[in-house]
């Protein structure tokens, strides 16, 4: 609303926030009482601020909890300050001076979204309100259709009002939105009749066959990157990621400028080209070894946890059930007390309680107790086994880069005699194959040359060694890690169990306290 | 027969050494007649005294006629079959006296064979073809349990003439249908034909059985309906210990101690039963009756089920009568003398010392079984089990193929039955029983069997258990009822503590499942059990003392699984102490819930208990997933006034609240006090509901007296005997049909039936006659057609006359008529030119249509089948 001249604008304060809560709270008797005590602003969960010149949202960043809030009949230009309103489920700021659709990225669970009378032309940045099922975008400026598609993305969308705008002018508006938006139910408050979805349905059927079919396209293709990224990081938790196939293999060659120089020396080729096959053959080896491994530690861990929830579980049914007793007695004893009148029977009845009470505390705390030494002594069995395993892993590991080690030595031997061979050809000048400049260049002297076959031959060396032990390191540090959580979890599962123990135990010894004193004042 | 007469040349060498053997032992001897003989020799008094005393036995059992010879069947109405033999038959009964001569022969220490018993013309008939196999149009008569309850409640049991001998008379089955009696022998050779129709590997027994067979005394078994069934015990599969399986906490008990406690908690329990054995025992004595002197000797007929066919996994009997199966080793089968199907017939040869438990049922193998008619369909001797069944299905494939060749083979087939077919109407088939009673006396039982609707309560069975054995100390009585309106299916009915079950189908208009309860008054103990996925509430369950009342729900949307109301006494404010006008104040409701998944355990309310004198709420929470302790809360509902006057509206003491995790917001007085203000209005409700509850209760009772009153029964759309509005219905379906076929038949009269009646009947036409025949009708025809122009020709002059004459008198005295004639006047022009332009209309109609008319007859006469022939030629 412009309603710019009449009054000055203002902006969201502490006293406005105040009294529209005061005004908004509860009444009566529980106003008293709220007033009383105050009301935190993170336990309102519905906010009205209509009619009030905001010029500009701010200050709300207390109301954690909100669920609804009505900002409409103000002259806001920019929707901003919304950010930490997650919950939000309602959001009315229609009647504003909008002029674009921003800053609602965070409000996940938005499902109604009022933005009537503003002066939006585009609609977009709605992105994030997954959950959308009422949006009301009426008397605005949006002149384009193509702005309906983008809605085709909010798949619980019911209610859309688009009436009032230039776009709703035009002949085709209803059939082209029906069309489009076939789950639709209500188009400009009116309920679309199944007879106008089939008629749009095949007015525009080309081309929102076409629309699906890209969009399909689209979100296969999504699906497939899904999947090989998912794939990836499988292949990443058994750490072989990139050794089912010759990746390992092109990297030596890829920072070795003398190899790939060396590699059309005659011979070479075919010399370059059993190697890789082999070497290919082992990464395989390695990947398998890799991914098995990985099945076995997980198969491990399952057990074990399943074990200790087991365990756990029991243990929880235990005591629930020593509380179940204990509070059946524990009630009838306190409205014994309660209706007792004599003095001395009171007090051998409390005193009764009282030891009833340190009773349950202590059996609760030997049941906690016990099962802390059953699982320790469960997670250090565990703890072995899954070091073992991890050695064993690391042990494959090392043998199956030690034979390529080998078999890098062995490529380099024959690479070197080649080398050396064409040397000497070149030498007697009876290369008759043409080299490059660059390649012709090592065969100045045979130092060179050795030279470099050797730096290739230390580049690869240095690339599987470091694979090696990135993933030696990986692996223990998963080691490590996982050991660190079990030992954490356990650590804090105790803590609150006796902490959830001890604070029971206190409660029924105040409980009886209370009574005690309310006796003794009667 | 020469496997036989090897066979027995080789026995009776041995048998005569044993039999000095035998005597010497003084075992039982082996063929029962042998008993019998001896018996008979050594003291005929003895026989008398028997036969008297079963006299005796005979009065116990109701309406019987001794034998059949009695009975009124009209002979001469019964097909040929049963009057004489055929050829082949002739044939077979020679093979049998033939067979039965070498028998007697080579056994002579055996009783005559039962071969071919007199039937109803006193014709002798081959026992093999008094079995005629028939599938019965029942799918309930599918299985062998079934049929033989059916034939068992079917026909009432007449005892042997001689218990000690086969009857001389076997009727067909058909005939022991519409009688509804027969003994043992009919039933067996009944159920046989049953069994083997609907592809079981049946057999007719002739032997020997127990005293309570033969007389199908049950009143020492024990009744099958009372015997619990036995709860499969299901074994619980130990899961195999895990590898992270924590280990047990160390058992720190003493063993010793341990030991001497089972020592004497085994010593108690030895004691309790060595003297459960020993009443067991004086019981036994007292029940077990005195011996049967005719032990051994009681001739019995019942059927036998061999494995293999019907996936019969193991060979057992039928009593026929009590329609029960027993082992092959029950102690009630005493010894086979032989036994037959509808294809053969084969003599026992096995020793029967030990009644019938060493019995080999392979019927192939020649020395255990003698069999009378060479036949293909057993093997000659199985060795193994698997070879058995195959081979049999082999040579049933064979029998089939040559089943038209073989006649003239020397293996000699069985003729076809002589019995005419089995057949039950639907009617006998529901009403089962003779005049739709049975009663059966069991051990402390009685069972009693109704055919639906003879009843007019619905009750088709009751079983009254007794405390004794003599009947007379009522233990319980348990009935039965089918087709009622209520639905009730079972009363159950506890003489001792006079507790009554009513178990009800699904279906009664209060969804009501069970209702258990001493009294039909209100406010007793009783207990309710319902459909619950047939009511909105979802209550299963409510029970009623006194004081309170328990209510168990499932799947209701609130989760509330259980509410539990005691009530105070009630305040004695008027003479009338219905719940109705007067409830009981309600002391304490508890309220539990199921885990509302969408909640989280520290809101969601497992159990609240509203204290409605203390003005005590008291909620508690859920438990959650990792914790052992509940939240809970206590709220003290009592309005105060501080020392200003003003009323308190909330104080920190007035809710008392452990939190298992406690958190900010529920601290604060305003959540508590909106809590109470919710809590107070639920608790308005929960009374409501108790109160709606406690009419209910009152609703159902008087729901149920009516019902009880009024017992009426439903009956089938189907039922088309009983379903008297579709019965109506039908009969006016035939009566409309039949009128309108009395119509067609109208129409379709003869028009040519006049003139075919001036000629001479039984002649054939002649041309001349025939184009006459046609003149005549169609000039007569035309005759009719002009007749008819003619007389609406005439009415119509004669109106249009009248018409004439009266507007002439109308011109003539216009003047002076009234406007009341000038009125009357008027209405008869406009009628009169009504009629006369309706009878225009029909001359011209009948103008158009008569030619057409006379065209189509004299088609049709063309065309008709009698003088088509004849004026054929002529045109």
């Amino acid at each position: 609303m412009s309603r710019l001249g009449d009054v000055e604008p203002r902006v969201i304060d502490d006293h406005m926030l105040k009294q529209a809560v005061g005004e908004q709270g509860p009444q009566e008797e529980a106003g008293q009482l709220a007033k009383q005590e105050g009301v935190l602003f993170k336990d309102v969960l519905s906010l009205q601020l209509d009619f009030q010149n905001i010029l500009r949202i701010d200050n709300l960043w207390p109301f954690e909890n909100l669920r609804k809030l009505q900002l409409d009949n103000n002259v806001i230009e920019k929707i901003e300050g919304l950010e930490r309103l997650t919950r939000l489920v309602w959001l009315d700021l229609s009647f504003n001076n909008i002029e674009a659709i921003e800053g609602l990225d965070s409000l996940e669970s938005l499902e109604d979204l009022s933005l009537f009378n503003n002066r939006i032309s585009k609609v977009d940045s709605l992105d994030a309100l997954v959950r959308l099922q009422v949006l009301s975008l009426g008397n605005n400026r949006i002149a384009n259709l193509t702005n309906v598609i983008y809605l085709r993305r909010f798949k619980g969308l019911r209610t859309l009002s688009l009436a009032g705008n230039p776009v709703a002018e035009q002949d085709d508006y209803k059939m082209f939105v029906c069309a489009y938006l076939p789950d639709l139910v209500y188009l400009d408050f009116r309920r679309i009749d199944d007879h106008t979805k089939e008629l749009a349905e095949v007015k525009h059927q080309y081309s929102l066959d076409e629309l699906k079919h890209r969009e399909n396209l689209l979100q296969a293709q999504q699906e497939d990157e899904q999947a090989r990224r998912e794939e990836l990081e499988e292949h990443k938790a058994a750490f072989v990621e990139n050794l089912n196939g010759p990746f390992l293999f092109e990297s030596m060659y890829a920072e070795d400028v003398e190899g790939s120089k060396l590699a059309c020396l005659p011979g070479v080729g075919e010399l370059l080209e059993t190697y890789r096959d082999k070497f290919v053959i082992v990464c395989l080896n390695l990947f398998e070894c890799g991914l098995k491994q990985q099945e076995k530690r997980k198969a491990e861990l399952d057990t074990f946890s399943q074990c200790v929830q087991e365990a756990i579980q029991e243990n929880q049914e235990q005591g629930r059930q020593r509380i179940a007793k204990f509070e059946e007695t524990h009630l009838l004893s306190l409205s014994a007390i309660r209706d007792a009148s004599e003095l001395t029977t009171l007090e051998t009845r409390l005193v009764a309680c009282r030891e009833r009470v340190a009773e349950l505390f202590n059996a609760l705390m030997t049941l906690e107790m016990q099962l802390a030494e059953q699982l320790e002594e469960t997670i250090s069995l565990f703890e072995r086994n899954i070091a073992d395993l991890v050695g064993l892993f690391v042990e494959n590991v090392q043998s199956l880069m030690a034979q390529c080690r080998d078999l890098e030595n062995h490529h380099h031997e024959k690479l070197l005699e080649a080398a050396i061979n064409t040397l000497e050809k070149t030498v007697k000048g009876e290369l008759d194959e043409d080299l490059p400049d660059d390649v012709r260049a090592l065969f100045v002297d045979k130092d060179t040359l050795v030279n470099a076959v050797g730096a290739s031959h230390d580049v690869h060396l240095l690339k599987i060694d470091s694979r090696e032990d990135e993933l030696v390191t990986k692996v223990h540090a998963w080691c490590t890690h996982l050991l660190d959580r079990i030992h954490r979890d356990e650590i804090t599962r105790n803590r609150k169990r006796v902490k959830e123990i001890s604070q029971y135990a206190d409660h029924a010894q105040t409980e009886l306290d209370a009574l005690e004193c309310a006796e003794l004042l009667d | 027969m020469e496997v036989l007469k090897e066979k027995v040349e080789e026995e009776e060498a041995a048998e005569r050494e044993e039999a000095a053997e035998r005597a010497e032992r003084g075992e039982k001897a082996m063929w029962p007649m042998e008993v019998q003989k001896e018996e008979s020799t050594v003291t005929q008094e003895m026989l008398r005294d028997l036969e008297r005393k079963l006299s005796e036995i005979e009065v116990s059992i109701p309406e019987k006629p001794s034998t059949f010879t009695k009975d009124p069947i009209d002979v001469s109405k019964l097909p040929l079959s049963y009057q004489s033999n055929t050829l082949k038959e002739e044939h077979l009964l020679q093979v049998a006296d033939n067979f039965s001569r070498q028998y007697s022969h080579l056994c002579p220490d055996r009783v005559p064979l039962f071969l071919h018993p007199l039937n109803e013309c006193k014709v002798p008939k081959f026992v093999s073809t008094t079995i005629r196999p028939t599938l019965m149009p029942y799918p309930e008569l599918y299985n062998w349990d079934t049929c033989a309850q059916f034939v068992s409640d079917f026909l009432s049991m007449v005892p042997l003439p001689d218990p000690l001998k086969p009857p001389p008379y076997l009727y067909s089955s058909a005939t022991v249908l519409k009688l509804q009696k027969g003994n043992c022998f009919d039933f067996s050779t009944l159920l046989c034909s049953m069994l083997i129709g609907a592809g079981y590997d049946a057999y007719c027994v002739n032997g020997y059985g127990s005293q309570d067979l033969c007389l199908m005394d049950l009143t020492r078994e024990v009744c099958p309906l009372t015997m619990k069934p036995k709860e499969a015990v299901q074994k619980e599969e130990k899961a195999p210990p895990k590898k992270y399986a924590i280990r047990p906490p160390r058992d720190l008990s003493s063993r010793f101690e341990q030991e001497q406690e089972t020592k004497r908690q085994k010593a108690i329990q030895d004691e309790k039963e060595q003297r459960l054995r020993q009443e067991e025992e004086r019981l036994m004595e007292e029940e077990s009756a005195k011996t049967d002197p005719l032990y051994g000797l009681r001739v019995h007929s019942w059927v036998l089920v061999l494995s293999g066919k019907r996936e019969v996994p193991e060979s057992f009997f039928i009593d026929p009568f009590t329609a029960r199966s027993y082992g092959k080793d029950d102690d009630h089968f005493l010894g086979i003398e032989s036994l037959w199907n509808h294809k053969n017939y084969w003599v026992n040869m096995q020793d029967c010392w030990n009644c019938c438990k060493d019995l080999v049922f392979d019927l192939g193998d020649p020395v255990k079984w003698e069999y009378m008619l060479l036949d293909t369909s057993k093997p000659l001797l199985s060795l193994t089990e698997g070879d058995d069944s195959e081979m049999s299905e082999m040579n049933d494939e064979d029998d089939v193929e040559n089943l038209g060749k073989e006649d003239e083979d020397e293996s000699f087939d069985m003729p076809p039955a002589w019995v005419e077919r089995i057949e039950i109407s639907p009617e006998a088939f529901e009403t089962r029983c003779p005049n739709g009673k049975k009663v059966i006396q069991y051990k402390r039982a009685k069972l009693e069997k109704w055919a639906p609707y003879v009843n007019t309560n619905g009750l088709v069975s009751r079983l009254t258990s007794y405390e004794d054995l003599e009947c007379t100390k009522i233990l319980e009585v348990k009935e039965w009822f089918q087709n009622r309106e209520d639905m009730l299916e079972l009363r159950h009915v506890n003489k001792i503590t006079g507790l009554i079950i009513d178990s009800f189908k699904p279906g009664h208009p209060q969804a009501l499942r069970v209702h258990s309860y001493t009294s039909m008054q209100p406010e007793r103990d009783r207990v309710m059990e319902f459909y619950e996925t047939a009511r909105v509430d979802g209550l299963i369950k409510r029970e009623e003392t006194a004081k309170t009342m328990t209510e168990y729900y499932q799947g209701r949307p609130d989760f509330l699984s259980y509410r539990h109301v005691d009530f105070g006494p009630r305040v004695k404010k008027t003479a009338l102490n219905s719940a109705e006008s007067n409830p009981r104040p309600v002391v304490k409701i508890t309220e539990r819930f199921f885990r509302n998944p969408e909640k989280p355990a520290d809101e969601d309310v497992a159990e609240r208990v509203f204290m409605i004198l203390d003005e005590r709420i008291q909620l508690r929470y859920h438990c959650r997933e990792d914790h052992i302790t509940a939240s809970k809360r206590e709220f003290l509902r009592r309005t105060e006034v501080d020392s200003k006057g003003n009323k308190i509206i909330m104080t920190p003491d007035m809710c008392i609240s452990f939190e298992v995790e406690p958190t900010e917001h529920t601290k604060k007085l305003l959540y508590q006090y909106e809590a109470m203000m919710k809590l107070k209005d639920e608790e308005k409700l929960s009374r409501h509901q108790a109160w709606e509850s406690e009419l209910e209760v009152l609703e159902i009772l008087k729901l149920r007296e009516e019902e009880e009153a009024a017992h009426a029964l439903t009956i089938s759309i189907y039922d088309t005997k009983r379903n008297e509005k579709s019965k109506e219905y039908r009969e006016a379906m035939e009566r409309v049909m039949h009128e309108e076929h009395l119509r067609q038949m109208e129409a379709q009269l003869d028009y040519l039936a006049p003139f075919l009646a001036q000629l001479p009947p039984g002649e054939k036409l002649t041309r001349w006659q025939a184009v006459r025949l046609k003149d005549e009708c169609l000039s007569d025809f035309k005759q009719r057609l002009i007749d008819k122009a003619n007389l609406i020709q005439a009415r119509f002059e004669k109106e249009t006359q009248e018409l004439q004459k009266k507007q002439q008198w109308y011109q003539e005295n216009q003047v002076t008529l009234t406007p009341e004639d000038e009125d009357l006047y008027l209405s008869y022009c406009s009628q009169a030119m009504f009629r006369i332009r309706i009878l225009e209309q029909r001359l011209n109609r009948h103008k158009e249509l008569a030619p057409l008319k006379y065209l189509a007859l004299e088609e049709k006469l063309y065309k008709d089948p009698r003088l088509v022939e004849i004026l054929k030629v002529f045109v």
